[in-house]
């Protein structure tokens, strides 16, 4: 039985950013819809929970939508692009892409403070790296 | 001289260090110019006399920090001194396991090669390593370069012991240990330890191995069933029906401890064993040989020869041989060409092809 018509609609426009006039700059990963994950994306969030038989898929899934946010908000204005999650063990290892809109002292600040209430929410290590751009890297425009 | 504006950047050529900044509407202020590599950064500081304040720690990318002012309020971005990329100062020589000691996220400007990733726009190249998050997405091996391997192997061989030189070969292993026990750990990411799968337990053990007779053979096969593979002689238990592994492994011993000393009784209802139940085709007794020692003795009923007679003749151990064979083997040209001779022979039968 196919899904009804309105989630239908909804996924065709899920994670896509609308052809416009050609001078919206897009980036890599805006410029790929979901079906492109596997083919030209990879994945922003590798852990084993997804993996055949292995437990834990929600636990980590619950966690990585809380750092999203959480980093999304510590940083404001300054991530460029989603972050990049990745478990090693129990280390939970975070990837951020940022411009230059704040001074490296600040930016070394949030980062410990960050780090330091993360790994003390999930009782594991938590260790962010910055890599910082002059501007958001364009793939094309739309 | 160098004009001070809101956020942008200008190229210098004097060294200047403090410069008086035109313009009316900035009076009071002092600019600082700090020049480093070619492109230099323009802040404005209020107040008190500007100085150089290096930030605490360095980048991310591993640059160099230069003569940043504090912001006050605005919002406008932040301009760096634009220096180079520490691949540009790296040795061809390098040693590159101090570079990238432990598994580490992709770093652009540390890794000296001109990676592109990503799928390309329409005639154009996939997109260049800087700020690109594909190649911050996968796993990179680069701190398992051979070398850093070598330093690794030798690091650990002050905590190894040698291998028993005793045990030089397979044969002398499965000698000494002829009970190979299997056990899996698992490891995934998140803090717990537990999986559940992770008591099964698998002990495998060749039955040459055993010290077991014909009927014990015999009998532990048929007690085991499926466990066992009659190629290789080996019994396979596997056992997870305790919570924990070493209950799983007490249990599978049990269950090969049992299983021996049961396949040495005997019990007074194995007698009734049947010709369904036998493992191989045994010629003796069988319908087979009741047949032949019929019909021959019936072709030579003038000679009167008796049954022992014949079953001791060749013609007759020739045809058990090869039905036992077609039996136990199944049907191979080889088999079913001896067959014939036996069946020619037997019947005296030479003259057909």
């Amino acid at each position: 039985m196919a899904a009804p018509a309105v989630v239908r609609a909804l996924r065709a426009r899920a994670a896509r950013v609308r052809v416009g006039k050609g001078d919206k700059p897009v980036t890599y990963e805006q410029a790929h819809g979901p079906h492109h994950i596997a083919h030209r994306k990879g994945w922003l969030s590798l852990h084993t929970g997804n993996l055949y038989s292995e437990p834990g898929a929600a636990q980590r899934a619950v966690e990585d939508a809380f750092v999203r946010r959480f980093l999304r908000g510590t940083f404001p204005g300054a991530l460029l692009a989603p972050l990049v999650l990745r478990r090693r063990g129990r280390a939970l290892l975070v990837s951020a892409l940022l411009g230059r809109a704040l001074p490296p002292a600040q930016l070394l600040f949030l980062q410990g403070y960050a780090e330091a209430l993360l790994s003390a929410l999930y009782r594991s290590p938590v260790r962010i790296e910055l890599l910082t751009v002059p501007a958001p890297p364009v793939y094309k425009h739309l | 001289m160098t004009r001070g504006w809101l956020g942008g950047r200008s190229p210098c050529a004097a060294d200047a260090k403090m410069a008086p900044v035109r313009g009316a509407a900035l009076a009071g202020c002092w600019v600082v110019l700090s020049r480093c590599r070619g492109m230099t950064v323009v802040a404005r500081r209020f107040g008190a006399a500007a100085y150089s304040s290096a930030p605490a720690g360095s980048s991310k990318e591993g640059q160099q920090e230069e003569a940043i002012a504090r912001r006050r309020g605005r919002t406008q971005q932040f301009v760096r001194s634009h220096i180079s990329p520490r691949t540009e100062k790296m040795a061809v020589d390098q040693d590159w396991t101090s570079v990238y000691p432990t598994a580490a996220v992709f770093k652009p400007d540390s890794v000296p090669l001109p990676i592109r990733m990503g799928y390309p726009v329409k005639r154009g190249v996939p997109p260049p390593k800087e700020g690109n998050l594909e190649l911050l997405k996968i796993p990179n091996f680069l701190h398992l370069t051979p070398p850093a391997i070598k330093k690794h192997c030798a690091a650990l061989k002050d905590f190894c012991t040698e291998w028993p030189s005793a045990l030089d070969s397979d044969e002398k292993c499965e000698q000494h240990f002829p009970i190979e026990i299997e056990t899996t750990d698992y490891v995934s990411s998140g803090t717990s330890i537990r999986n559940p799968k992770a008591r099964v337990v698998t002990l495998r053990v060749k039955l040459s191995n055993l010290n077991l007779d014909d009927h014990a053979k015999k009998k532990l096969v048929k007690l085991v069933g499926e466990r066992y593979c009659k190629d290789t002689d080996i019994l396979t238990i596997t056992t997870d029906r305790c919570p924990l592994r070493r209950q799983n492994y007490d249990y599978s011993m049990h269950l090969l401890t049992v299983l021996y000393h049961e396949s040495w009784k005997t019990e007074t209802w194995e007698s009734e064993k049947a010709e369904e139940d036998m493992e191989e085709y045994i010629w003796e007794n069988s319908r087979s040989e009741k047949n032949a020692l019929d019909t021959l003795l019936r072709i030579k009923a003038s000679e009167n020869v008796t049954r022992e007679e014949l079953l001791a003749s060749d013609v007759v151990k020739n045809y058990r041989n090869s039905v036992i064979a077609l039996k136990n083997e199944g049907e191979t040209e080889n088999n079913m060409s001896q067959y014939k001779e036996s069946v020619k022979k037997l019947l005296n039968i030479q003259a057909l092809p």
